[in-house]
């Protein structure tokens, strides 16, 4: 029995070669830099970290979900931009209106997702040509909300979502303000790194088990089989960029409260596009599609971001940190690739 | 997760948080401060800061965004390069330089966490000029001295440095009304780029003074993108399509300017341009034959006079809120070369580098020399 079991995890680390890669590489490197840190793995610093990490891994989960379908969403930084300018100007109230705000901004961020999805299903345009188009108008739709940075989020919002969970528990007022006992274990938790972990257990772990989830693994293996198969094509792939339009607006709304305004940004929503690919790569996601998942480029996430906290400590010359940035991504890369040289069939290296 | 009781605690918990942060930070003082030759407050009514003096030498962090641009690289060079002149050495223990290019919750997390390290004064230019509120905060609670110059924020919280942009599109009107010598004729206006503020301001500058009553200039605008390329065409193409101009300002670009004027044979006229070495080069060559040439701009030296106005702060010493430097530069009459050009550097060298009135001189070869080791 237990030598099943070991083989059995034996075989899914084996699959999951380049997400495994992934956390160890993170866990090095993040530790180095805590340890390394004059306040290492004290609140404040994790609180920094994750502050810093959120959008873009909102951004590499969705982006995960349109490229495990076999394409690319070039337009996760556009709707993540256009959400934040809508957020600088919805959640600026008390209460309800907050509530609702961010429900018009996640409906907003579904929105632009189904209409990239419907593009490419009903207008049978590569994703990558239609989601260039639709960021375009998005990004235009953002400059028309906010010509100039600006707006204002709820104070209040901005402080309990930035710092440990016990500035949360104080502000909302859960918790005896945050003073209860048994919940000083976990007071100095940061609140974002929470919402992450709730927004991939609630959301992407339910999606991938169900059959529309596994539909967009069966696209992305061999589009023709699944048809074949009797899957629901359509639905799987306008599932998939509604997801990663809910995904990026998420990441729009934190940004927004991060920032306490809207800016409509192009090179910013450029970079994050960009840097949302390389998560996922980086994270063991095939840009063929098929195989890995958003929890890996979550990890993805943490490495690109981990890297140049490093700078931050260690002393590397300021033109040279992009080339050592670089470097090391490369490595990582290339080491999720190695599993290629034990391929025994070179016909699977087509896949 | 946001309901309606979100609201109402929040008040007492938070105002609670707000009002202890309050009490660090800053106190507004009234003026003057020190030094007032070189930390020239923005207007009278600026109003000034003290922070609580701490004992040197001091940590300083520079968090820059975009990196990739001659003038970037020459900011941090100058960085560089003034941290080791003597008089200022002393003052610093550590010199941090890092760029986050143009994500803003990078640039963020990186102020939050030199903070976080202990560092005394943190020196930027921001990616975008809202959403720094959070940092302003924690660094007033940790009485952290944060310092914005060149692209600074809109916000009065925090002790900001930078030329004043009208007065940069002012002076070259004036030049030119001087030169020409008559209130008329046709003059090229080269801009920047499209939708920046620094473009809009340099504009209305100019504007003011060439539009003002009794002038009667004929103005043609292109827009040069501040890149000697771009504004190389766009002049070739105005000189082909409009004939002779009495005078050109460029807002950058400018040594492109000049060779595209040299290209197309039109005769040599006055030139108000920006600070590349380049331009200077040809002023200097061509001045006798008409090519009066004036070369302002904003210098990457600004990096010294925010590293300069944040060590005075962490003395102790009463600052404006808004700092405004007199703008660094010269004309075809005052150009000697080894002093304010270098013919024997690149064109896109940026020459302004010397403040006398704030005792700041960083000579081109010792911005040259520097390398890119990341600490002093």
């Amino acid at each position: 029995m237990s030598a099943t079991k070991s083989s059995d995890l034996g075989l899914r680390l084996r699959q999951n070669m380049g997400f495994a890669i992934a956390v160890v590489l993170f866990a090095v490197v993040y530790f180095l830099y805590q340890l390394s840190h004059p306040k290492g793995f004290s609140s404040q610093v994790f609180v920094q970290n994750s502050n810093e990490v959120f959008s873009l891994a909102m951004l590499a989960m969705a982006q995960t979900v349109p490229v495990l379908m076999g394409g690319l969403d070039l337009s996760v930084g556009a709707v993540m931009t256009l959400v934040d300018c809508l957020a600088s100007h919805v959640l600026e109230g008390s209460g309800w209106s907050i509530f609702g705000g961010i429900v018009l901004c996640l409906l907003t961020g579904a929105a632009a997702g189904l209409v990239n999805g419907c593009v490419v299903v009903f207008g049978r345009i590569q994703p990558i040509i239609a989601t260039l188009a639709t960021g375009a108008i998005y990004m235009g739709l953002a400059l028309f909300l906010r010509p100039i940075p600006g707006g204002k989020i709820n104070e209040d919002i901005n402080w309990a979502m930035t710092n440990s969970l016990a500035d949360f528990a104080e502000t909302v007022g859960i918790f005896d303000d945050g003073k209860a006992p048994w919940f000083q274990t976990i007071a100095g938790f940061p609140t974002s790194l929470v919402f992450l972990i709730v927004v991939a257990s609630v959301i992407w772990i339910p999606f991938r088990r169900s059959v529309t989830g596994r539909t967009v693994y069966a696209i992305g293996s061999a589009e023709g089989a699944a048809f074949m198969s009797g899957l629901n094509i359509e639905r799987g792939k306008l599932a998939a960029f509604t997801l990663a339009g809910i995904f990026a607006g998420i990441g729009g709304i934190f940004m927004a409260i991060q920032t306490s305004s809207g800016n409509a940004d192009i090179p910013m929503a450029g970079a994050y596009t960009l840097s949302s690919i390389a998560s996922v790569v980086i994270g063991g996601t095939s840009l063929l599609g098929g195989t890995g998942g958003a929890i890996g480029s979550i990890f993805g996430t943490l490495i690109l971001k981990v890297i140049s906290f490093n700078f931050r400590i260690f002393d590397i010359a300021p033109l040279l940190q992009p080339l050592f940035e670089g470097l090391v991504l490369l490595g990582a890369v290339s080491l999720g690739a190695l599993s290629i040289l034990r391929v025994k069939n070179q016909l699977e290296l087509f896949r | 997760m946001i309901k309606s009781k979100f609201l109402l605690p929040l008040t007492a918990g938070a105002a609670l948080l707000f009002a202890t942060a309050a009490f660090a930070g800053p106190k507004i003082v009234s003026g003057p401060g020190a030094d007032p030759a070189c930390f020239k407050p923005w207007t009278p009514e600026t109003k000034y800061f003290q922070w609580e003096k701490k004992p040197g030498p001091y940590r300083i962090a520079i968090v820059n965004g975009f990196v990739g641009n001659t003038w970037r690289i020459q900011m941090i060079k100058t960085a560089k390069a003034f941290a080791e002149q003597a008089g200022i050495k002393g003052d610093i223990k550590e010199l941090k330089v890092i760029s986050t290019g143009t994500d803003v919750a990078a640039q963020l997390g990186a102020m939050e966490d030199f903070i976080n390290q202990g560092y005394d004064a943190i020196v930027t230019i921001a990616v975008s000029p809202e959403g720094f509120d959070r940092v302003i905060k924690l660094a007033d609670k940790n009485n952290v001295v944060v310092v914005p110059f060149d692209n600074v924020l809109d916000t009065d919280k925090v002790m900001m440095v930078n030329e004043d942009q009208k007065q940069l599109g002012a002076m070259p009107g004036e030049f030119l009304i001087k030169e020409i010598g008559k209130k008329e004729g046709k003059i090229l206006e080269v801009r920047g780029l499209p939708g920046n503020s620094v473009d809009r301001d340099r504009h209305i500058g100019f504007r003011n003074v060439m539009e003002a009553a009794g002038n009667k200039f004929q103005i043609v605008e292109v827009v040069g993108n501040w890149d000697d390329g771009t504004a190389q065409k766009v002049t070739a193409d105005a000189i082909a399509v409009h004939g002779k101009f009495d005078g050109i300002y460029v807002q950058g670009g400018t040594t492109g300017v000049v060779r595209a004027m040299m290209d197309a044979k039109h005769p040599f006229v006055p030139v108000a341009g920006e600070s590349e070495n380049g331009f200077r080069k040809l002023v200097a060559e061509h001045a006798k034959d008409g090519l009066k040439g004036l070369s302002i701009g904003q210098s990457p030296g600004l990096v010294a006079i925010s590293m300069k106005a944040a060590i005075s702060a962490l003395k102790g010493n009463p600052m404006p809120q808004l700092i405004s430097i007199p703008i660094p530069g010269g004309d075809y009459t005052t150009f000697k070369d080894g002093v304010n050009y270098w013919s024997n550097l690149t064109d896109n060298f940026f020459t302004t580098n010397e403040f006398a009135p704030c005792g700041v001189n960083i000579s081109a070869t010792e911005i040259m020399a520097k390398d890119e080791k990341n600490s002093n």
